[in-house]
């Protein structure tokens, strides 16, 4: 039960996440570029700026500026002040290569790479089980039919069906991910629902359905699905699972979530070229926080299918 | 039995032409032009249109789709749009390193996760057993991305124990090449591999057979090894076959990494490049090859087991 | 006795490794696409070209600024006709390396070969991405067996440089048809090296040409290296991890690792000083730049207020911080659109637009771009203000777009990323579709003309990415094609950078630093501004 527990704290964070309770500034930049955690001292690289200060009267080559006027009016009228506000050197947990915080980076991912997984799980169950119980239901042409699609999805490897689906869909943020996932990952609860569909529609309690007149949309899912949906339920919570690693994956690929957040993924994918110059706090944050979600999830699962599946004693 | 091959072999067609129809339709209507990546820096139009009529994206749909049966059933795909090399040439050169990887880590992968399987299976229901599935799912929470880079950086860099990267020209050296890629592998699989291995374990373990031979007065090791594992043999064995195809191009990350010359890596150049012929040709083959395997799955499935009945 | 066999044996093995040693290890950061001149348009691959094939000019070694110097020619081409011929000789004596389509026979160069393999560059059939480079030539004539005789459309002072041009080399006409559709991985020329080994994507095996003309290069047969190695890594941190561990001699592309070995000063850390590792730094003749797209409905357009928009982002974005955490510092700013290195730059050319996102604000404001309730400004005719920038969906872009979104969220622009991959973002790009976007430009020759055309309106999709047409810069533009380099090229020069700047069709960023890791044994290493790979002059120990 302390995987529930951490479920839905993970769940909390993420809706406060949303609503701006916590996270809400994660873009800010606060520290220096790539600050180190506060608890663990380090120098960091200052880099070089090549700019100069001087200010020098330039020569206009006698080319008029057509907005010169203008400009110099604003020039005159902006007296000095302004200066580069102070920047912190260390962070809680370290800062990105901006001097964004990662603390705050890591929840915001949170709520997004949460976002993503549970939507697109979501949306694969709603595929999957509603492919199965028509497969399943009807049988006939409308299972061979779908049969024909599943052996055809399942024919080609996760990895290059997701490639090949990314490139037709584009890259366009947070939307795009979660429908590629959503239609690649269906193919798994669709085989389950539909055995269980098969199983059911020949049991009794549907047949006395049959006979009191229910039609069959009301069979299969006022009377069925009922009793399928431990099933899906425990695929949708595996899927989950799947789908939060699948984004970091894609992240990398470069079709994660766009700049305007910040995923799981996409601190990640910055992991190549800071381990090596010796950052690692942001990767262990992403990855601590990603472990501890999947492993939660997973134990959750565990926990639920042991409790609902009946042959498992 | 002839006659359940050959029905299969059979209903495997329509799922074949559903492949190629999916494939083909997903890229021509959606790969974009590669015609102005070929033409350089700086294109003429004149040259574009040589280019896409060499290439046939200028024909109306329906012709292009002829011309990609025809390639699937003479196995010839043509060149790469990029580099020109024949993509059977292709397929042929990246094969063997992709598998220099990939069979000793099935291997090692199936004898070690099916031994530590048979090892907690032995003590089910016990702590060990439960720290194992803990760590494994713990272990399987982080990305492959992380075992690559930190593995890579403290057991090549760091320690200076195995090759940073790179490829040889003989078997031997390629041995040595592919054995940090192997071992990441290894650390990715395990895991997974030990929690299925061990549900097809206990999934035995529950049946009434077992129940028999205990009862007979079998040692648990024995009734395990003897029985057990015999009949789990199935189940694992058909999982690991039905693996390979998507080991093959799934393995691109290491390849990338590890700079093998490998299938994996040479799908992600040809998505990067829009290179139509080698990406349809790789999911082509793989699709084949799934479902090859799965065919071959299920008739050793009725080989090994007589209480299967295969209709 | 036994002690003499036992030392003359052991020197005799010490050399053998010694000699056998000299094979020089490099690496790719990218995989090659061949080595069929006509087919290739990468840096990598034009590096291995140049090692195997012979253009009939090339450039002195040593000499800053680069200066031609002739080749395989006798001399410098004569020019004649105002610039609109061209005649050169070919040296006698000078054998393409044996090979099979020559049917054992020994087969000398002559002016023949460069007449087909240039002009193979303008049959549409052979689609060579570099075709423009040879576009001016009308007609090619081989008045006698080694006479080279070139007639331009249009008279060009700067064609020497197409003619030593990497991918100008000599290939025989009997390897192209011997192997046709393979030839480009069956390179055959009359170079310093030739091709021994060849796994595509990976491995690159080069080793030298037995039958190699002689020549000599400060007092030393050349080339004196055995042979090259080339590795292909495309990942940074494989690339760094090998040069450490000494499997590679020289290392080009760890610019993103510099912390690792430089010191905050820029110079050599001490740990890899020590061990004998030498560091050539130099500035790439390159420019970075944004381009807007000037026919783009909402950046487009010379009107006063087009202006302000775009002067207001320029003086917001962050080249400093560009060049400090992108580029590592490894970086200088661009201020003038000619690189270092290249004949027409001007290292006192200052820009006249400032990092002022208060006066940016303040200029949005007075143009009409007003911010509406969310924060974001609106345009002045009421509807949404969105800068659209496009760039590939790899990881380094993304840096860039995260400082796009930075500098534009500091003057309150609303920003969209359009992500799409770098072969459709060229097609968009040639077609004036796009609206903001990155570009970079390499000298393909040492001339600030190969930099000037690139705002030429003409030229408008093709090298002018952002569709730029402007009057003023295009008439001076077409007068400067008929000045050789000089003062009053360079006046001409001035006046169209501040046009364009005024315009702001480009936000000029930076020129990057070139690092170059050598070994301790790798000697005489120079970096050239033009050549891409100097495997012909260096030596080992």
């Amino acid at each position: 039960m302390g995987s529930l527990a951490v479920v839905v704290l993970l769940l909390a964070v993420m809706v406060l996440s949303a609503a701006g309770v916590i996270a809400r500034n994660w873009s800010e930049e606060v520290g220096v570029s790539y600050a180190p955690p506060k608890w663990f001292a380090s120098t960091t690289q200052d880099t070089q700026t090549q700019e100069e200060q001087a200010v020098r009267k330039l020569d206009d080559y006698g080319i008029p500026d057509p907005i010169g006027p203008e400009l110099a009016e604003i020039n005159a009228r902006l007296t000095g002040g302004g200066g580069p506000q102070a920047r912190a050197s260390t962070l809680p947990l370290g800062g990105d290569k901006w001097g964004r915080d990662v603390l705050r980076k890591v929840l915001k991912g949170t709520e997004v790479s949460l976002f993503v997984g549970i939507t697109a799980a979501c949306l694969t169950a709603l595929l999957g089980t509603l492919f199965g119980a028509l497969a399943g239901y009807f049988g006939g042409w409308v299972d061979d039919a779908f049969n024909w699609i599943y052996s055809v999805f399942t024919s080609i490897p996760y990895l290059l069906l997701v490639l090949a689906i990314a490139a037709v869909l584009g890259h366009k943020g947070i939307a795009t991910v979660i429908l590629i996932l959503g239609f690649t990952g269906w193919t798994g609860i669709f085989r389950l629902v539909r055995a269980e569909y098969l199983k059911h529609k020949v049991r009794e309690y549907v047949l006395a359905a049959d006979a009191v007149g229910a039609s069959d949309m009301r069979r299969m899912f006022v009377h069925i699905l009922p009793n399928v949906s431990h099933v899906v339920l425990v695929q949708l919570s595996l899927h989950v699972v799947l789908f939060i690693k699948s984004e970091v994956i894609l992240s990398f690929l470069g079709f994660g979530v766009g700049v305007e957040t910040v995923s799981w993924g996409s601190m990640l994918a910055e992991a190549p070229s800071e381990l090596i110059l010796g950052m690692w706090w942001q990767i262990a944050a992403a990855t601590a926080a990603m472990a501890l979600a999947v492993t939660a999830f997973s134990l959750f699962t565990d926990a639920v299918r042991d409790a609902l599946d009946p042959r498992l004693q | 039995m002839n006659n359940y091959f050959l029905r299969r072999l059979w209903q495997a067609v329509p799922t074949l032409l559903g492949v190629l129809l999916f494939v083909f339709f997903l890229f021509n209507w959606v790969g974009g032009d590669p015609a102005y990546l070929l033409a350089g820096k700086i294109p003429n139009p004149e040259m574009i249109e040589a280019i896409r009529r060499s290439l046939g994206v200028d024909q109306p749909y329906w012709v292009q789709l002829w011309i990609f049966v025809k390639q699937v059933v003479t196995a010839d795909f043509g060149a790469s749009w990029s580099t020109n090399e024949r993509v059977s040439e292709i397929f042929a050169t990246r094969l063997g390193p992709s598998l220099t990887v990939l069979l000793p880590l099935l291997f090692i992968s199936t004898v070690l996760s099916l031994a530590a399987a048979m090892l907690v299976a032995y003590v089910r229901g016990s702590l060990t057993d439960r720290a194992v599935m803990v760590g494994c799912t713990v272990a399987q929470s982080v990305s492959i991305l992380v075992y690559i880079l930190v593995l890579q950086y403290v057991l090549a860099y760091q320690l200076g124990w195995f090759p940073v990267q790179g490829w040889g020209s003989t078997l031997g050296e390629n041995l040595g090449y592919a054995a940090l890629p192997v071992l990441v592998g290894l650390v990715v699989s395990l895991a997974p591999d030990i929690r299925l291995y061990r549900s097809f374990l206990l999934e035995e373990i529950g049946q009434d057979y077992v129940r028999t031979a205990r009862a007979k007065g079998l040692s648990e090791a024995r009734v395990l090894w003897l029985h057990v594992l015999r009949n789990a043999a199935i189940p694992i064995a058909t999982n690991v076959l039905i693996q390979l195809p998507g080991l093959l191009a799934g393995a691109f990350l290491i390849e990338r990494f590890f700079s093998i010359p490998g299938i994996g890596r040479e799908v992600i150049l040809a998505v990067e490049r829009s290179d139509f012929p080698i990406i349809k040709a790789v999911t082509v083959y793989v699709a084949m090859a799934t479902l090859l395997v799965n065919l071959l799955s299920d008739v050793l499935y009725k080989a090994l087991d007589p209480r299967v009945q295969l209709k | 006795m036994r002690g003499i066999v036992l030392s003359v044996f052991l020197s005799l093995f010490c050399s053998a490794s010694f000699g056998a040693d000299k094979i020089l290890r490099v690496t790719f950061q990218a995989a090659e696409t061949g080595f069929d001149p006509v087919r290739v348009s990468d840096y990598y691959s034009g590096s291995v070209i140049e090692a195997i094939f012979d253009p009939l000019l090339t450039y002195d070694y040593r000499a800053r600024p680069a200066k031609l110097v002739p080749n395989t020619a006798e001399a410098l081409p004569q020019v004649s006709d105002g610039g609109r011929t061209y005649t050169l000789k070919v040296r006698s004596g000078i054998y393409f390396a044996d090979d099979p389509a020559f049917k054992g026979r020994k087969r000398e160069l002559t002016a023949a070969d460069y007449a087909y393999s240039l002009g193979r560059f303008l049959d549409p059939k052979n689609r060579s991405p570099y075709a423009f480079l040879y576009e001016g030539i009308g007609k090619i004539e081989t008045p006698e067996r080694m006479t080279l005789r070139i007639r331009l459309k249009n008279p060009d002072l700067n064609f020497s440089h197409v003619l030593a041009f990497a991918l100008s080399g000599a290939v025989a006409h009997e390897a192209i048809e011997a192997y046709g559709d393979e030839s480009a991985a069956h390179p055959v020329g009359t170079g310093a090296f030739r091709l021994k080994s060849y796994t595509r994507s990976s491995k690159i095996v080069l080793e030298a040409n037995p039958g190699y003309r002689e020549r000599y290069f400060e007092n030393r047969r050349i080339p004196s290296i055995r042979g090259v190695e080339i590795s292909v890594m495309e990942e940074t941190q494989s690339r760094w991890l090998a040069f450490q561990r000494g499997d590679t001699d020289i290392e080009y592309a760890l610019s993103e690792l510099a912390p690792k070995f430089l010191t905050p000063e820029n110079t050599l850390r001490p740990e890899f000083a020590r061990k004998g590792i030498r560091l050539e730094r130099s500035v790439d003749p390159e420019i970075i730049y944004f381009y807007f797209n000037m026919q783009d409905k909402t950046v487009g357009g010379l009107s006063k207020q087009r202006i302000a928009l775009r002067r207001a982002i320029a003086m917001a974005y962050k080249i400093d911080d560009q060049i400090r955490i992108i580029r590592k510092g490894q970086a200088i700013r661009a201020q003038y659109p000619i690189p270092p290195g290249v004949a027409g730059y001007d290292p006192e050319y200052r820009s006249p637009i400032p990092y002022d996102p208060r006066a940016a604000n303040a200029l949005l404001d007075q143009f009409g771009y007003r911010k509406g309730k969310d924060g974001y400004r609106r345009q002045p005719n009421g509807e949404r203000l969105v800068i659209v920038f496009s760039s590939s969906p790899t990881e380094r872009d993304r840096q860039f777009d995260e400082l796009w979104k930075r500098s534009l969220d500091s003057i309150g622009v609303r920003l969209e990323i359009h992500k799409d991959r770098f072969a459709e973002l060229i097609k968009l790009s040639h077609q004036c579709r796009l609206m903001l976007r990155g570009a970079a430009w390499i000298a393909d020759y040492p001339d600030g003309d190969n930099f000037m055309q690139l705002l030429y309106g003409p030229n408008t999709g093709q090298s002018n990415s952002g569709c730029y047409r402007s009057p003023e810069y295009d008439r001076r533009y077409e007068k400067s094609r008929r000045l050789p380099p000089g003062p009053e090229r360079d006046r001409l020069y001035h006046e169209m950078t501040r046009i364009m700047e005024l315009d702001v069709a480009w936000i000029l960023t930076d020129s990057r630093y070139r690092n170059v890791l050598l070994q301790p044994r790798v000697r005489d290493f120079a970096k050239h501004p033009v050549l891409h790979a100097e495997w012909l002059y260096i030596d080992l120990e």
